[in-house]
C-alpha cells in the first residue's frame, strides 16, 4: 500500500505578524516531491510542519491514517529530516555521532546498528573520515552526513530543505542521484527555490508563494500546458520599460551582456518575439508573476 | 580619530540597556544599604552613622568590586562585539590604529562604567537625607567622602579590572573565557587574602589587594566610632601605594594588550584548523533501499528502549559537560581553593586544628559550593539550550525520542555532575588529610555531609535551574532567575520570612556535631527534602510539559502544547507528588509550628522587647533568696525529654516583710507544677513565663520557705530553626538559667543595640548599674535569685550515657535500665549550675589531693592530656600565689559544638567540642590555646567562684580579667615570655577592632559593662602591664589579700573599685598614675622611634643612641581622643639580631623603664652585643595603635 500526505486548509500566523501559511492543502503521493518557492514563501515552515516540530494555528496533516499534529512520535519513527541549516556535536566523530542517533531512531540491536551505520557511512561516502570530530568538517561533508543521519531507521517519508545549498555541481547531482533512488518507494519531499532541482527530480510539485499554493501538479503536464504560450525576445536594457509595461513578462536574463525576455501571451505578440519550448522555470515565473497581478 | 572613537563608544554604550539597568540596580541596592536595616554591604552598626565618612568609603568600594561583572560585560563588549557581529571585516580593513580604536573602546566602555557609579553616590547622599531615618544616625553632609571613594577607590578599580578582562576578551576574543577569566580571578582573590590575614603579612595583603580593600581596612581597622563618624581616609601610605601600584599594572596590561592585538579575523594564537577532506568525491551511486529493509524489524520503540535510550543520551551529555572548558577550569579552582583554606584550617590564634571530617565537610562547604552552584546554573543553561545553540535541535528534536529522554537524560547529566564535584571534593579533602598525618576517615560523615545534605540541595537547585531555563525559555533569564532565587534565599530571611516550607531547596537546621552527628535534626532534613523533592518532581512535570521540542517558542503555542502533553503519566505525577508535598508539607508544619513554636529573629526581638517593657519594673524587686537548691533530673536523651523535680528553700534576708514572690520559668517548658505554699496566684503571664504569686502571710526578715517544682520539658518533633539544642542524644547541656524557674527578673534578655532598641520604643539600654550604686551591692554579678547556697542533686540518665552536675559523687547505681548519679556539694556555692550527660569516655589524674576528670567524645582524645597538664599548672599557681581550691575535684565535660564556649561551674567545666578539643598545636609557634582556656577557667573556680563581684559595672573585672591573668602567668611559666608577645598580639588586635564593633559605648576597665574586648582582651593587656610594673610578687600579694578578705563573702560583694584598693595598696606612689590609666582612662599611646644610632666603643662594647616620640590620649566613650601630657615610665630597649626561628624573639640587650615626659627624647644606652633595634616600649607593653614602629634598626658607624 502506498502511503501518502494529505495537507488540508494548513495555516500558520506567527507572533510577530507574519502569515506564512495561508489555508495550504497538498496531496503528496509516494515518489519525489518538489516544494517550489521563492525564499521566505512558507517552504520551511510547512516542512517543519509535517517534520513535527511546528504546530499549525488550524488545519491537518495526516500520514496514511497518521495525524501528523497530535501523533508526532508515530511520524518521527518512520521520518528523515534534513533541515537547511543543522549543526552537530562538535567533539564527536560522524560514526559515534550517526550510531547514537539510530539509538535514538530506536535500532538497539548493536550488530545491526553497526551495520546500518556502516552502510551509510559507505553510501555518503563519509567511511574514511568516519573517525574525525564532526567540528573538523567542512561544508559538504557535514551536508553528507546530514543525509546519512535523515536515511537512518528506513524513514518513510523524508523531508529535505534546501539540500544542495552549499554543494558544489558534482556533489548536488551525486546527492539527486542518492534521492532519486530512495525515492521510488517512499514520500521524499525536496524543498528548494533552484527550478532545475525539481525539474531533474520530482514526478509531482507544487509552487508556493506567500504562504499560498500556487500550483501543484505533475511538473511535465505543467509545462505541457504553458506549451505555445511563452515568447522571447533580445532586446536592449533601454526598451525594457515599455515592454513592462504592454505585455506580460514573466522573466528577464541576461544573455552575453544583453536583456533576455520571456513574455507569457496566448497569442503572437509580434514586434520580434519567438515562440519558445516552455520550461518548467517558465512554468515557474509565470505563476508567480500572476500570483503578483493577483495580488496587485 | 581617537576622540571620535571614544564618543562613538560613549554613545553607544550609552544605548545599551545594561547600563541603565545595573545603574538602577546599583543605585537602588545603595539607597537600601542606606536607609534600611535590610540590606546591609559593610556598612554601619550601633552608633556609627548611616552616612559616616567610613560607610561611604566602603559601600562606594564594596560595589565597584561587584560592577566588576558589569564592567566585564562592557569591556569584554568593546572587543568581543565585531566579531559577534561580524562586523571585524568591516572595522579592520578601515586604515584605522590599533591604538585608536581598541583605547578609543576602552576608555569609552571605562567612563561608562564610571558614570554609572556618580548617580550611586548621589543615592547614598539622596538616601542620607530620607524622613523616616533617625536623626540620631546622620551626620553632615560632607563632600569629601564622595569624592574620595569615586576617585580613589572606584576609579583605579574600574581601570585595573577594565584593564585584565578588556585584555582577556581581546586575547581569547570569547565571552565565555572572559567571564571564567573573572571567577577564576574573585576565587584566587579570596584565596590569596584568606591567606594574608596573618597578623605578620597585613602590609604585604594591603598592597596586594587589588581593589584597595585591604589597605582601606588596615588603614581604618582601630577607628572608633568617633573617627568612622568623623574621618575621610588620608591619601597617603599603603592606600597610596596600592592605589598607584595597581593603576600601573592596569596601564600596562592595556598598553600591552593594544600592542599584542591583531587586525585579523582569527582568534589569537590559533590558527584556523584546516582538515583535509579526506575520502574520494564518490558517492556511491547505487545504493538500494532494500538493502536497508530488512533492518526494519530490529527497530523498537518501547519502555526498555526508550530506557535504553535516556542511558545513552545521559552519558553522552554527561561526557560532554565533564570534558568542557568551563567545567574543567571551576573544578580545577574549586580544588584550589578547598586545598587553601584547608592550609588556613584554625580556629584561634593562628593555630590550626586536626582536620577531622566535620571540620574538613565545612572548609568544602566554605571554599567549593560556590563553584558547584556557578557550575549548576550555568550547565542548566548550557544543557538545556545545547542543541539550540549547536542548530542542531532540528534534527534532534525531530527524532522518535520521547520528550522525557532528552529532559531527563539532561537532568541526568547535570545531577551526575554534581556528583562527580562532590566526589571530587571528597577526593581533595581525604588526600588533604592524609597529607597532614590524619587518618580517620569518616565515610558516613562524608555521606552525609556532601552526599545526602548538599548532594541533595544542589540537584534541587538543578531542577529549579531546568525549570527557569525552559519556562524562562532564555538561557540569560534564566542565569538571571537563578541568581535573583540565590540572592532571595538571604533576602528572605532578612525580612522575616524564615520558614523552609517557601523558601525552596531550605529544610530545617541542620548543625552538624561530632558528638550527636544529626542528632534529632535528621528528622527535619529527611523530611524537608522530601518535601522539597515531591515539589521538584512537579517543577520536573512543568519542564516536561513545557519542554521546547522544535521551533516553537511562543509561550502560547507552548501552553497549547503543553495541555496536549497532560496526559495520563504526567497528570498522576503531579497528583502523587503534589498529594507527598501537601502530606509533607503539614508533617513540617505540624511540627514546626504546631508541636512546636516557629519563632522569627523579628518575633523572638519583638518577645524580649516587651518582656522588658512589662516585667522590667520588677527589676531590684526585695525577693527572698534561695538558700538551698535540691533537685532530681531525669533525663531522657533519645527523646529529648527531661523531668525536672526540685525545691528551692528560700530566705527573706531584707529588712521588710516579703509580700510577693515572682517566678520566671522558660515559656519553653510543657508540663509545670510550682508549688508556692499559702500562695495565690496574682498574674500569670504565660507567653512570658512570668508569674506573681501573692503569699498568704508576708515572708518576715529572716524567715524561710519552700517552693516546690515539678517541670516536664519536651522537645519533639522538630523545629524550623535550631530550636533548643540544650536536650540532645549524645550531649546534653543545660544550666539552672534556661530551664530552672528564676525569681524576679533577669536582665540577660534586653536587648542591647540601641538601633533595635529604638525600633521597639526602648530606650538605650543601661548594661549594668553604676559603679558604687548602693542598691546594687547586694547583689552579685550572677544574678539577684541567690548569694552561696547549698546544691543537692540526683541525676538519671539512659544505661550507656554518663550524667554530671556540680558536686561529688555520692552514689551511682542502675534501675529500670536507667543510670542514676547522686551529686552533693560540701561547701556553699553561687546560683548557677549544670546538667550534662554523654557517652563519655573518662580520663583520670591527680594533682596533690585534687582528682582530676576529663570526660570526652572518645575520638576527640588529641589534647585530654594537654588539657590535664594545664589543670595541674594552673591548680600549683593559683594555690601557691592566690589561696587554696575549695573543692577536692575539678572536672572537664566535653559538650557539642551547638555553643562555642568553655564555662567554669563549681568543680565543673563544660567546654565545646569547637573550641580546643581538635586544636593542634605542633609548630614551635602556635599558641596552645587549649592551655590557655584551660587555665582560664581553672582560674575562675577562684575568680567567680570564690569571688564574685557586685552587678554592676567593672563585675567583670573581678571574674574574666583576673581569670585572663592567671590564665596568662600559668601560660608564660609553660611557654615562656615570647609566646607571651605572641599571644598579647592577638588580643591588642582584637581589642583595638573591637572598639570599632562598640556598639553602646566604650568603657574603662574598671567600668566595663560585660564587654568582652574589654574584660578579656584590653584586660590581659592591661594586667600584663602591671604585673611588669610592679612586679608579680607585689600584684599576686594584693590579689591573695583580696581573695582571702572577700571570699565566699555574703553580701555587700565586691567592686572593681574595692579590687583597685588592694591593688594599689601594693604600688608604689609613682605607679598610682599608672594604675589610673589603666584601669580608669581609656588610654591610648602613639609611641615611636625615629633613629637608633650606634657606635662600637674600643672594648667592644656598644653605645646606642635612640631618638623617640611619644603621645599619650584619652579617648572617650565614643572614641574621640584627646591629647595629654605624658609623664609616664616607659621602656627604652636595644634588641639584639631576631633568631632564625619563629618561636624566640630576638635577644633583649638592654631594656630600662625611663621617665617619659617630653614629646621628643632621646636616650643612650651600652650593650655588651651588636645592636639590630632599638626604641620605646619594644616589648609593646602599652597599647598603641602602631606597635611596628617602636623600634627602628639601628645604624651603625
Amino acid at each position: 500500500m502506498s502511503l501518502q500526505l494529505q495537507i488540508s486548509n494548513l495555516s500558520k500566523t506567527y507572533a510577530n505578524g507574519v502569515q506564512a501559511l495561508k489555508d495550504v492543502s497538498l496531496t503528496i503521493p509516494t515518489g519525489m516531491f518538489g516544494l517550489l518557492g521563492p525564499n521566505g514563501a512558507g517552504k520551511s515552515t510547512l516542512m517543519r510542519t509535517i517534520a513535527t516540530l511546528q504546530e499549525p494555528d488550524s488545519g491537518s496533516i495526516t500520514l496514511g491514517s497518521i495525524d501528523v499534529v497530535r501523533q508526532k512520535d508515530d511520524v518521527r519513527r518512520i521520518l528523515g529530516y534534513l533541515p537547511q541549516e543543522f549543526g552537530v556535536y562538535p567533539k564527536m566523530s560522524a560514526e559515534a555521532m550517526l550510531s547514537h542517533f539510530a539509538v535514538l531512531k530506536g535500532l538497539h540491536d548493536a550488530k545491526t546498528r553497526k551495520e546500518v551505520v556502516d552502510a551509510l557511512l559507505h553510501q555518503t561516502n563519509l567511511w574514511e573520515v568516519r573517525k574525525l570530530n564532526l567540528g573538523g568538517y567542512s561544508g559538504g561533508m557535514r551536508q553528507r552526513f546530514g543525509i546519512a543521519q535523515a536515511l537512518i531507521g528506513d524513514p518513510k517519508l523524508i523531508i529535505v530543505d534546501e539540500p544542495t545549498a552549499g554543494l558544489d555541481p558534482g556533489e548536488r547531482n551525486r546527492f539527486h542521484n542518492l534521492l532519486a533512488e530512495i525515492g521510488e518507494n517512499i514520500i521524499v519531499i525536496l524543498s528548494t527555490h533552484i527550478v532545475e532541482d525539481v525539474s531533474d527530480l520530482c514526478s509531482q510539485m507544487a509552487i508556493i508563494s506567500h504562504g499560498r499554493v500556487l500550483l501543484t501538479g505533475d511538473p511535465g503536464k505543467t509545462i505541457e500546458a504553458m506549451k505555445g504560450r511563452i515568447w522571447k525576445k533580445t532586446i536592449a536594457k533601454s526598451e525594457l520599460a515599455n515592454c513592462q509595461e504592454t505585455l506580460a513578462v514573466i522573466s528577464t536574463r541576461l544573455v552575453a551582456g544583453k536583456t533576455v525576455v520571456h513574455v507569457l501571451s496566448d497569442s503572437d505578440p509580434g514586434d520580434g518575439f519567438a515562440e519558445v519550448d516552455p520550461d518548467l522555470e517558465d512554468v515557474y515565473f509565470s505563476t508567480l508573476s500572476r500570483a503578483g497581478e493577483i495580488a496587485a | 580619530m581617537f576622540a571620535e572613537i571614544f564618543k562613538f563608544e560613549l554613545k553607544f554604550q550609552l544605548r545599551q540597556p545594561i547600563v541603565w539597568i545595573s545603574m538602577a540596580i546599583f543605585c537602588i541596592l545603595t539607597f537600601f544599604a542606606i536607609t534600611t536595616d535590610t540590606v546591609t554591604i559593610g556598612g554601619s552598626i550601633g552608633a556609627v552613622n548611616r552616612n559616616a565618612p567610613y560607610v561611604i568609603v566602603q559601600i562606594l568600594s564594596i560595589m565597584s568590586i561587584i560592577g566588576v561583572f558589569v564592567t566585564t560585560a562592557f569591556v569584554a563588549n568593546v572587543v568581543n562585539r565585531d566579531f559577534e557581529l561580524n562586523t571585524h571585516s568591516l572595522f579592520f580593513s578601515t586604515p584605522m590604529r590599533r591604538r585608536d580604536y581598541l583605547g578609543g573602546r576602552f576608555l569609552g566602555a571605562l567612563a561608562v562604567a564610571f558614570l554609572i557609579f556618580v548617580p550611586v553616590a548621589g543615592s547614598i547622599w539622596l538616601g542620607s537625607l530620607m524622613p523616616w531615618l533617625e536623626p540620631e544616625r546622620i551626620g553632615p553632609f560632607m563632600a569629601a567622602p564622595y569624592l574620595y571613594s569615586l576617585l580613589f577607590m572606584v576609579l583605579p578599580n574600574l581601570f585595573f579590572m577594565s584593564a585584565v578582562f578588556f585584555s582577556l576578551a581581546a586575547l581569547t576574543r570569547s565571552v565565555m573565557y572572559t567571564y571564567v577569566g573573572v571567577v577564576s580571578f574573585f576565587v584566587l582573590y579570596g584565596v590569596s587574602q584568606s591567606m594574608m590575614a596573618d597578623l605578620d603579612n597585613q602590609t604585604i595583603a594591603a598592597l596586594a589587594d587589588p581593589f584597595g580593600m585591604a589597605a582601606f581596612e588596615l588603614t581604618t581597622k582601630y577607628w572608633t566610632v568617633f573617627e568612622r563618624n568623623g574621618l575621610t581616609p588620608g591619601i597617603f601610605g599603603p592606600i597610596l601605594v596600592n592605589r598607584i601600584l595597581w593603576t600601573v599594572i592596569g596601564a600596562l596590561i592595556v598598553l600591552f594588550t593594544i600592542r599584542a592585538f591583531k587586525f585579523t579575523a582569527a582568534p589569537q594564537g590559533k590558527a584556523p584548523k584546516k582538515k583535509a577532506e579526506k575520502g574520494s568525491d564518490e558517492m556511491v551511486t547505487h545504493i538500494g533501499t532494500d538493502s536497508l529493509a530488512h533492518l526494519e524489524a530490529s527497530r523498537s520503540f518501547g519502555a526498555g528502549a526508550q530506557l535504553r535510550q535516556y542511558l545513552r543520551q545521559a552519558s553522552i551529555e554527561l561526557s560532554s559537560t565533564l570534558k568542557s572548558a568551563p567545567f574543567i577550569v571551576l573544578v580545577l579552582i574549586g580544588v584550589l581553593n578547598i586545598v587553601g583554606n584547608s592550609l588556613a584550617l584554625n580556629q584561634m590564634f593562628d593555630t590550626s586544628i586536626w582536620p577531622v571530617t566535620s571540620a574538613m565537610i565545612q572548609v568544602i562547604s566554605g571554599s567549593f559550593f560556590l563553584y558547584v552552584f556557578i557550575i549548576l546554573v550555568f550547565f542548566g543553561g548550557e544543557l538545556v539550550w545545547k542543541e539550540r545553540q549547536l542548530k542542531l535541535n532540528e534534527v534532534f528534536d525531530a527524532l522518535p525520542v520521547p520528550n522525557w529522554v532528552i529532559w531527563a537524560s539532561k537532568m541526568t547529566a547535570l545531577a551526575a555532575a554534581l556528583f562527580s564535584l562532590q566526589a571530587v571534593a571528597m577526593l581533595t579533602s581525604i588526600v588533604f588529610q592524609l597529607s597532614k598525618g590524619y587518618s580517620n576517615i569518616e565515610a558516613p560523615v562524608y555521606l552525609s555531609g556532601l552526599f545526602f545534605d548538599a548532594g541533595i540541595a544542589f540537584l534541587l537547585m538543578a531542577v529549579l535551574s531546568f525549570f527557569f531555563q525552559v519556562l524562562g525559555s532564555n538561557k540569560y533569564l534564566g542565569f538571571l532567575l537563578m541568581t535573583i532565587f540565590f540572592i532571595s534565599l538571604i533576602a528572605l530571611r532578612r525580612i522575616g520570612l524564615e520558614h523552609v516550607l517557601y523558601r525552596y531547596a531550605q529544610v530545617p537546621s541542620n548543625p552538624w556535631s561530632d558528638m550527636n552527628g544529626y542528632g534529632h535534626f535528621m528528622q527535619g532534613m529527611i523530611a524537608g527534602y522530601a518535601y522539597w523533592t515531591a515539589i521538584a518532581a512537579i517543577l520536573m512535570v512543568v519542564v516536561h510539559l513545557f519542554w521546547v521540542r522544535g521551533t516553537e517558542s511562543a509561550l502560547g503555542v507552548r501552553a497549547t502544547l503543553a495541555r496536549r502533553r497532560l496526559t495520563r503519566g504526567p497528570v498522576s505525577v503531579l497528583v502523587v507528588a503534589g498529594a507527598i508535598a501537601a502530606a509533607l508539607g503539614g508533617w513540617i508544619f505540624y511540627n514546626t509550628n504546631v508541636v512546636n513554636k516557629y519563632v522569627t529573629q523579628n518575633a523572638l526581638e519583638e518577645g524580649q522587647a516587651e518582656f522588658e517593657k512589662k516585667y522590667k519594673q520588677y527589676e531590684g524587686l526585695a525577693q527572698p533568696r534561695v538558700v538551698a537548691v535540691n533537685a532530681d533530673v531525669d533525663l531522657f536523651p533519645a527523646e529529648r525529654d527531661a523531668n525536672v523535680r526540685g525545691s528551692y528553700v528560700m530566705k527573706n534576708k531584707t529588712s521588710a516583710p516579703i509580700g510577693e514572690l515572682h517566678l520566671w520559668l522558660n515559656p519553653l517548658v510543657k508540663g509545670r507544677t510550682i508549688t508556692v505554699p499559702d500562695a495565690t496566684v496574682r498574674m500569670a503571664d504565660r507567653k512570658n513565663g512570668y508569674t506573681i504569686y501573692r503569699l498568704g502571710k508576708p515572708l518576715q526578715p529572716g524567715e524561710t520557705m519552700t517552693v516546690t517544682f515539678d517541670l516536664a520539658i519536651r522537645n519533639d518533633g522538630f523545629t524550623n530553626n535550631r530550636g533548643v539544642t540544650n536536650f540532645v542524644e549524645n550531649g546534653t547541656f543545660f544550666n539552672n538559667y534556661e530551664w530552672f524557674p528564676y525569681v524576679g527578673y533577669q536582665s540577660g534578655s534586653e536587648l542591647v543595640d540601641t538601633n533595635k532598641r529604638r525600633k521597639y520604643g526602648l530606650q538605650p539600654i543601661q548594661r549594668m548599674p553604676k559603679l558604687g550604686d548602693p542598691k546594687w551591692l547586694g547583689t552579685n554579678y550572677l544574678g539577684s535569685q541567690s548569694d552561696w547556697l547549698t546544691f543537692e542533686t540526683t541525676v538519671s540518665t539512659s544505661a550507656d550515657q554518663i550524667a554530671i552536675a556540680p558536686g561529688y559523687l555520692q552514689r551511682e547505681w542502675t534501675g529500670n535500665g536507667r543510670r542514676y548519679f547522686h551529686y552533693k556539694m560540701d561547701s556553699p556555692i553561687l546560683g548557677f549550675w549544670s546538667y550534662l550527660s554523654a557517652r563519655y569516655t573518662v580520663k583520670r589524674d591527680r594533682w596533690n589531693d585534687v582528682a582530676i576528670e576529663v570526660y570526652y567524645h572518645e575520638p576527640h582524645a588529641f589534647n585530654v592530656d594537654r588539657m590535664i597538664e594545664s589543670v595541674k599548672k594552673s591548680l600549683d599557681y593559683y594555690t601557691k600565689n592566690f589561696g587554696p581550691y575549695q573543692h577536692k575535684q575539678v572536672r572537664i565535660i566535653e559538650f557539642p559544638g551547638y555553643e562555642r564556649f568553655a564555662q567554669s561551674f563549681p568543680n565543673t567545666i563544660p567546654y565545646s567540642e569547637a573550641i580546643g578539643f581538635v586544636a593542634r598545636i605542633e609548630k614551635p609557634e602556635d599558641i596552645d590555646y587549649v592551655f590557655y582556656v584551660t587555665a582560664h577557667e581553672v582560674a575562675h573556680q577562684w575568680w567567680a567562684h570564690q569571688v564574685i563581684g557586685a552587678q554592676m559595672q567593672g563585675a567583670t573585672v573581678l571574674s574574666e580579667t583576673l581569670s585572663q591573668y592567671s590564665a596568662l602567668m600559668v601560660m608564660e611559666k609553660e611557654y615562656g615570655k615570647e609566646t607571651m608577645k605572641r599571644f598579647l598580639k592577638f588580643e591588642l588586635e582584637s581589642y583595638l577592632r573591637g572598639r570599632g564593633s562598640e556598639l553602646v559605648a566604650e568603657m574603662p576597665l574598671e567600668l566595663v559593662e560585660n564587654q568582652g574586648y574589654i574584660h578579656y582582651r584590653k584586660g590581659s593587656l592591661v594586667m600584663y602591664a602591671l604585673r611588669d610594673y610592679m612586679g608579680e610578687e607585689a600584684l599576686n600579694r594584693a590579689l591573695a589579700k583580696f581573695v582571702n578578705d572577700h571570699k565566699f563573702a555574703e553580701p555587700p560583694y565586691p567592686t572593681s573599685r574595692d579590687l583597685l584598693e588592694y591593688i594599689r595598696a601594693e604600688a608604689s606612689p609613682e605607679l598610682q598614675p599608672v594604675i589610673t590609666d589603666l584601669f580608669e582612662k581609656i588610654t591610648i599611646y602613639e609611641n615611636k622611634a625615629t633613629s637608633a644610632k650606634a657606635t662600637k666603643r674600643a672594648d667592644g662594647k656598644w653605645v646606642v643612641t635612640v631618638e623617640v616620640e611619644a603621645g599619650k590620649y584619652y579617648a572617650t566613650s565614643g572614641g574621640k581622643e584627646e591629647p595629654v601630657k605624658i609623664g609616664d615610665l616607659v621602656d627604652i630597649g636595644v634588641l639584639g639580631p631576631d633568631p632564625k626561628d619563629k618561636v624566640h624573639g630576638a635577644p633583649i640587650l638592654y631594656l630600662e623603664k625611663k621617665r617619659i615626659d617630653q614629646p621628643k627624647m632621646k636616650f643612650e644606652a651600652v650593650v655588651d652585643s651588636e645592636p639590630a633595634k632599638a626604641g620605646i616600649d619594644p616589648l609593646n607593653k602599652l597599647i598603641d595603635r602602631n606597635p611596628e614602629d617602636n623600634l627602628k634598626a639601628v645604624e651603625k658607624k
